[in-house]
């Protein structure tokens, strides 16, 4: 009688496991949770494959040093790849008000207005203790994810400001901006290195950077680290009540009387308008391009496609009226020296002084 | 000369020609004749005596098209939509926006799909610091790491390793994330465009790298763009050795600059992030990376406040496209046949079944799959139905061959809250009205 309950038992398991990874190879699974596929007599699954021997190619070249060197600049959690350098948090300021404020916002508070969705890079604070909050109730407050409160790791935030950021002029920063940068968004952030607090005097290098623990360094799951990372998300993956999997119920699933939400403020401003018409579109009368219209976009339009900390967006006939209250040679002088939030050329340095104006030309002949 | 046949003008034609060597002068009066009768004919060759309110005139009467010549081959060398077409097009919002048309995305029309194959020109664009336009004589890919051999290849050079050639979906894990706390869209394109289908052609990465001595330490490969955001990604050395590929094509011309020309990664079924763009770098080692995007961004926050990281596959999903907000049933009858159809897929395996049900999920019926059904691709499904003009609550559910059932929203918010931003993959239901209107609603228990 036991065993037969005992073999009940292993069964049952085994009709589960068949049917949970149901696949052509059951029992192995995929690091992502998910079937594995084999060729088997000539297919892959419905393709058909070439069979042969594909190895001993000869092909291309071994990469030098200084190849590699030039293109290997990511920098990983235990500091390989991070260069010597220093900053502080004072030159970080200043380098922060004229390269990165405009869509940062102050202190890193985020875009403001219409580029309110430019990321926060900073809420104040260094608690995660947000990051339980969850908006299912009317007016709750959400989690706040910023540098200090989220990133698990400093590594990234150097890496990334260098290889991506300034955002329309990336790949522009030397090591020791860089450094200056990480210091400044760190001491906005609240955090503190080896117990001291990152005020303006503040210089940040390579000893002190690798000594740096972000707050929420414990707060993702699964483990990553370690020869065991890999194997640690296969397992987290392979068990669906980790992230939320349904039942193949087909009848009397739910309480029939089913409560419906439906759209409260309904979002349509979209571009081209929705439309399932099929008539033919009307002409638009295309003159010609003006010199400085690809110049704007490249260069300019990140901030003066809107209003930008203050930046006179294009088409606004009352902002490009004011500031040509001081004359067009004034507004160049100011657009090549910076004035305000903009740094000089708006950070477009390349840019020659005709290319420049002619750029603000394009700005004021189409906010007329 | 009011009333000219087919017949008449053929035999006016006749004339016209037996009599070609007579004088110019009879010559042009007969020629005249021919003229003016064509001229009538234009109208009215094939008008019977009397026209019918019902008759359809789209019928009855000769078209442009029909009547002039069309295009000569020389234009349009690379051929564009019919401008009837116009509104079959990607779209944008501000909201999907950060903070501008640059790091941003634009959304594929799904309404307009058909089959699993979306066109290259409205395949969604998600890029994190614009579109990157590369010289392909400058391109380069670098693989180095924790190999024996480290390697430099031309785009020539890639494209010289033996090809495979794959229907997958690419979806961006944040399809459908405006939703978690309710609906907002009133339409497809929008609360599921995300994602678009295509067939890749490149090298599987176990074929590319198998002379290069992978060493046994290597866990994971960094995957690096060279566009502005030089947008990089880990991926554990297990995907890579499956079915990982390195994809120069897209529905068999070279890649969209949208879609990473020359050269994009390939991880079937995982989030679209992942699927590295304008790729210039594979470097293989013992730990993770960290880029910024599996970690600011990419990982999905549960109620505990611990965030899932390198959450890589799409889960099993599926929604109706017709009807829908955009495609609704306005125009129906009651009595008339519809097919009800749409679009289910898993980044976990290949479709297995597909149920829809009319009440909201109470009960569910299984409906079929039509078409290829593939693994990590789209398939479709279809059913018959009747149109009876009352109120319906409209859903399908999918499940894969690895087991995933696609869960209701409220099995999905139990597990993962409504602050995960990505991977929101629960059922979605559209509300029909007794006018035969859909709406974008959720069910909630």
């Amino acid at each position: 009688m036991f065993m037969l309950d005992h073999k009940k038992i292993i069964s049952t398991a085994m009709i589960a496991s068949a049917i949970f990874f149901g696949t052509a190879h059951a029992g192995e699974q995929a690091i992502d949770g998910g079937a594995i596929y084999k060729v088997k007599d000539g297919m892959y699954t419905s393709y058909a494959v070439n069979t042969q021997d594909k190895k001993d190619f000869k092909y291309g070249k071994v990469p030098s040093k200084t190849e590699i060197a030039a293109w290997d600049i990511d920098v990983m959690p235990d500091g390989t790849g991070l260069p010597e350098g220093k900053g502080s948090v004072e030159r970080g300021d200043e380098l922060y008000e004229v390269k990165c404020g405009m869509c940062h916002g102050d202190f890193g508070s985020g875009g403001q207005g219409s580029r309110s969705t430019y990321p926060t890079l900073s809420v104040g604070s260094a608690s995660t203790e947000t990051l339980t909050n969850q908006r299912n109730v009317p007016d709750a407050d959400g989690p706040k994810r910023a540098i200090g409160t989220y990133w698990p790791q400093a590594s990234t935030l150097f890496w990334y400001i260098q290889s991506g950021m300034p955002f329309p002029h990336p790949k522009s920063l030397s090591n020791d901006d860089t450094y200056a940068l990480v210091a400044y968004i760190l001491s906005i952030n609240e955090i503190e290195i080896d117990g001291e607090t990152l005020d303006d005097e503040y210089v940040l290098d390579r000893e002190k950077f690798l000594k740096i623990k972000m707050p929420n360094v414990d707060g993702f799951i699964p483990n990553i680290d370690g020869p065991e990372g890999p194997a640690n998300v296969k397992k987290f993956l392979n068990d669906p009540k980790n992230y939320g999997n349904g039942t193949r119920c087909m009848k009397d699933c739910i309480d029939p009387k089913v409560n419906i939400v439906r759209i409260k403020v309904e979002i349509n401003a979209f571009e081209p308008p929705m439309s399932v018409e099929r008539t033919m579109k009307e002409e638009k009368v295309t003159g010609k391009v003006h010199p400085g219209q690809k110049l704007y976009e490249a260069s300019c339009s990140v901030c003066h496609a809107t209003d930008a900390m203050g930046a006179p967006n294009l088409g606004n006939k009352d902002a490009w009226a004011s500031v040509l209250e001081k004359g067009i040679d004034k507004v160049y002088a100011n657009g090549i020296n910076g004035i305000n939030a903009m740094p000089p050329k708006g950070g477009a340095i390349d840019l020659t002084e005709a290319q420049f104006k002619s750029a603000v030309d394009y700005m004021i002949k189409n906010s007329k | 000369m009011t009333k000219m046949t087919k017949t008449s003008e053929q035999d006016l034609d006749i004339v016209s020609e037996m009599n070609m060597a007579q004088s110019s002068r009879r010559n042009f009066f007969r020629k005249a004749a021919v003229y003016s009768a064509s001229a009538v004919a234009a109208t009215s060759i094939l008008s019977p005596v009397k026209l019918s309110a019902e008759d359809d005139s789209a019928i009855i009467h000769h078209k442009k098209w029909g009547t002039t010549l069309g295009d000569p081959v020389t234009k349009n060398h690379y051929g564009i939509p019919s401008p009837y077409e116009h509104n079959n097009t990607r779209r944008t919002t501000a909201l999907l926006a950060s903070g501008d048309n640059y790091a941003s995305i634009s959304m594929c029309p799904i309404h307009e799909q058909e089959g699993i194959i979306t066109p290259n020109g409205l395949f969604f664009n998600r890029s994190h610091g614009g579109v990157a336009h590369v010289d392909p004589k400058d391109y380069r890919l670098m693989i180095h790491g924790l190999l024996e051999k480290p390697l430099l290849l031309t785009l020539d050079e890639l494209k010289r390793y033996p090809s495979v050639t794959r229907i997958h979906f690419i979806e961006c894990p944040a399809n459908g994330g405006p939703e978690w706390r309710g609906p907002q869209f009133n339409s497809i394109q929008f609360a599921k465009g995300m994602m678009s289908s295509a067939e890749w052609t490149g090298v599987l990465i176990k074929d590319l790298i198998a002379d290069l001595g992978l060493k046994k330490e290597a866990l994971w490969m960094l995957a690096e763009g060279c566009d502005n955001s030089e947008m990089g990604r880990t991926v554990p050395v297990e995907k890579v050795l499956d079915d990982a590929m390195i994809v120069w094509a897209q529905n068999g011309e070279a890649l969209r600059p949208e879609q990473g020309y020359p050269v994009r990664l390939m991880l079937p079924g995982w989030e679209g992030n992942l699927q590295v763009k304008w790729l210039k770098r594979l470097e293989f080692s013992k730990e993770p990376f960290y880029a910024k995007e599996e970690t600011a961004k990419y990982t999905v926050l549960t109620p505990s406040g611990k965030a899932i990281q390198h959450f890589y596959p799409l889960e099993v999903n599926s929604i109706i496209t017709s009807p829908c907000p955009e495609k609704p049933w306005t125009d129906l009858k009651k009595g008339d046949l519809v097919e009800i159809q749409g679009l289910a897929w898993s980044g976990q395996g290949t479709i297995k079944h597909v149920d829809i049900t009319f009440d909201g999920g109470v009960n569910w019926k299984e409906v079929s799959l039509k078409g290829l059904v593939l693994p990590k691709s789209w398939t479709r499904f279809s059913y018959m139905y009747r149109y009876e003009g009352k109120p319906l609550l409209l859903a399908s559910r999918a499940v894969d061959d690895s087991g995933h059932v696609q869960p209701t929203i409220d099995q999905e918010t139990a597990v993962v809250g409504v602050e995960a931003v990505y991977h929101r993959n629960s059922i979605c239901t559209w509300e029909v009205t007794d006018k035969g209107v859909v709406n974008n609603v959720h069910v909630r228990s």
